[in-house]
């Protein structure tokens, strides 16, 4: 039967040092939580490879600019000024405001875009486990998904060696939360 | 931030969250008073609906007035929210934390507020979406040369990103907010507020890549929408108004008076909330400031468009600035001037800007200088204009003065409810300037 397994940690740098440990012993379904945004953690799991989003902001302004210079260019073509007196029916200035007005909408609707994907919002679907007040407060946590026998074991020394404050485990089908380690 | 060491995470969630929902009787007493105003307003909005334009003091050729005013202050307004949150983030600068939060607030109900002036000023509201510029069949012309229908997009831009940016920066804190309420409803709703947030390393990492974008896009936003409303004066022909400095000048303004007005607004929430450890005397000092650098550049303007009148050797332009200083609106001018070059110097002394009674009195009249500089601009230069048959009186009336009026009441409204359902202090943001809990720490301290 498969399980997860919940750390609870006080400390940031003891959570890091459980993710290092994690990586080296090869977990792959885990999750970190965090009340805010650490640097450390994202090193740490991520290596610093950059998230796509910023793809999805480049494609939004190219999108943007030249759906913005196209409209008013268009536009202009469609209902031309009466008596243009030499002027020239798509002119680049007046539609430099334009088009960078539409390039900074449609990145940045890009950008939202991209958050609500990556980030898989709304979350509604997360498991179980990876809800805890405590998480948006002062504490952090770590927590290995679909773990069985041996697996598991190693997953609860694992937080416990770390520094974790708190160690319980439960079967994903029953829920019930055992608590296996609480520090005093 | 206030004694970094002594403040932690749990005690930054336990002080912001605290004071929301529970009204006290003075914020009670505030929003009722807020809201007979707004009534009034709206009284007045509606009987010029009824009634016409007429009701209004337009004196031809005089039909940009207080409604014109109003919407270019509150836009000006809506400017250092935005300033604060994007640009002051790209620069790291450490005073921003605390405040930006109720600064972009700020940006979004004082656009709202601004966006209601040109439904109000066109009269015939069921026509306002004649001002889009979208291709039609009704022989509109879609002119994307005026800069009135760039002025359409970049307000719309403005409000549309400020606004999401806003929201995404509030997100983790709503998720605080839901995790800290026993009450079921409220819980159920700020979860779908916050999209079920959980602050897992994935939604971290994602989130905080596009927040970097944000305040990137944001930036050149903020120079780019009071240049675009500037532009609505400087493209055309009228003297007083047909000037290339118009799109820094503006810009300037807004960001003095957007500053006012946040402090204008924190001061007395810092008060009643408590918050001092999170937004003390140091914050306000740097606001100051900025608004002093900001002043320095108004001020430069107001004499730069004063020499250029003179120099140009252009009877019509010098005409009208002889005319804002001596003619029939030189109290407006003389209100400019004090409010926004001479008062403000006071702040050059440190013990008025290190106190809160003289940083909140101060910004006030900032406010009110801010007001009559737009008004000075508008209302003097369509007065006076080339013809001196065709030179007028223009006297707001009681519509206009209620409208306007109502309209502040309508800001005030949208950020008494803020303070009282949102955390108006970036929580995440809050602990990320506190050093984190490690475990050597806890060993030292055993």
């Amino acid at each position: 039967m498969s399980s997860h397994v919940k750390g609870v940690f006080n400390h940031l740098d003891s959570l890091i040092t459980a993710i290092d440990r994690l990586r080296k012993a090869d977990f792959d379904d885990y999750t970190v939580l965090s009340p805010l945004p650490r640097h450390e953690i994202e090193e740490a799991i991520y290596d610093n490879e950059p998230s796509p989003v910023r793809w999805w902001t480049l494609t939004g302004a190219l999108v943007g600019g030249t759906g913005g210079f196209t409209l008013a260019s268009l536009t202009s073509a469609v209902w031309p000024m009466a008596l243009p007196a030499g002027k020239p029916m798509i002119s680049i200035p007046p539609f430099v405001v334009i088009t960078f007005e539409s390039t900074v909408l449609i990145a940045g609707l890009a950008t939202l875009a991209a958050i609500i994907y990556h980030c898989r919002l709304p979350a509604m679907d997360l498991p179980i486990e990876c809800e805890d007040p405590r998480y948006s407060s002062d504490r952090f946590g770590l927590v290995f998904h679909d773990l069985e026998g041996a697996r598991k074991e190693e997953a609860i020394k694992l937080l416990h060696d770390s520094g974790a404050e708190e160690v319980s485990c439960a079967d994903d089908e029953d829920d019930a939360t055992e608590l296996v380690h609480e520090e005093a | 931030m206030q004694n970094e060491n002594a403040v932690t995470y749990g005690l930054v969630n336990k002080e912001v969250i605290e004071p929301l929902f529970k009204p006290s009787l003075a914020w009670a007493a505030i929003f009722a008073v807020d809201l007979l105003i707004l009534a009034f307003g709206v009284y007045c909005w509606s009987y010029q609906l009824e009634w016409g334009m007429g009701v209004a003091g337009y004196t031809p050729p005089v039909f940009w007035g207080v409604y014109i005013t109003t919407f270019v202050f509150w836009v000006g307004i809506g400017h250092a929210g935005t300033l604060i949150s994007a640009i002051l983030y790209l620069f790291r600068a450490r005073f921003r934390t605390g405040v930006y939060r109720a600064a972009e607030a700020m940006t979004i109900f004082a656009v709202l507020s601004a966006g209601l002036f040109p439904n109000i000023h066109v009269g015939r509201l069921w026509y306002v979406y004649f001002l889009f510029p979208y291709p039609n069949q009704r022989l509109l012309w879609p002119n994307f040369k005026s800069p009135l229908v760039w002025d359409v997009f970049a307000i719309s831009t403005y409000l549309t990103i400020s606004s999401v940016f806003f929201f995404v920066g509030l997100i983790p804190d709503i998720a605080a907010v839901r995790d800290s309420n026993r009450n079921p409803i409220i819980k159920k709703v700020y979860n779908m507020l916050c999209f079920g947030w959980r602050g897992t390393d994935t939604q971290w990492r994602h989130y905080m890549a596009a927040y970097g974008f944000f305040a990137a896009l944001c930036t050149p936003l903020v120079v780019s929408v009071h240049s675009a409303v500037s532009w609505d004066f400087a493209m055309a022909q009228t003297a007083g108004w047909h000037s290339t400095i118009f799109p820094p000048y503006f810009v300037a303004g807004a960001i003095f008076s957007g500053c006012a007005m946040v402090i204008t607004l924190l001061v007395p929430i810092t008060k009643i909330f408590k918050w001092e450890n999170y937004l003390n005397i140091l914050h306000f000092e740097a606001m100051a400031k900025l608004c002093l650098l900001t002043g320095f550049i108004l001020t430069y303007s107001y004499i730069i468009e004063h020499f250029i009148g003179w120099y140009s050797d252009n009877p019509y332009e010098w005409g009208i600035f002889v005319d804002r200083a001596t003619g029939q609106y030189d109290w407006i001018f003389f209100m400019m001037v004090a409010c926004n070059c001479v008062i403000p110097l006071v702040w050059w002394f440190k013990k008025v800007r290190t106190n809160l009674w003289g940083l909140w009195l101060v910004s006030i009249v900032i406010n009110i200088g801010m007001w009559f500089e737009r008004y000075n601009i508008i209302a003097s230069s369509l007065a006076h204009q080339f013809d001196p048959g065709a030179w007028v009186l223009y006297v707001p009336s009681w519509v206009e003065i209620g409208i306007m009026v109502g309209s502040f009441a309508w800001f005030f409204m949208w950020f008494l409810l803020f303070v009282k359902l949102m955390p108006a202090i970036a929580i995440a943001e809050i602990k990320e300037m506190i050093k984190p809990p490690l475990s050597t720490d806890t060993e030292e301290a055993a």
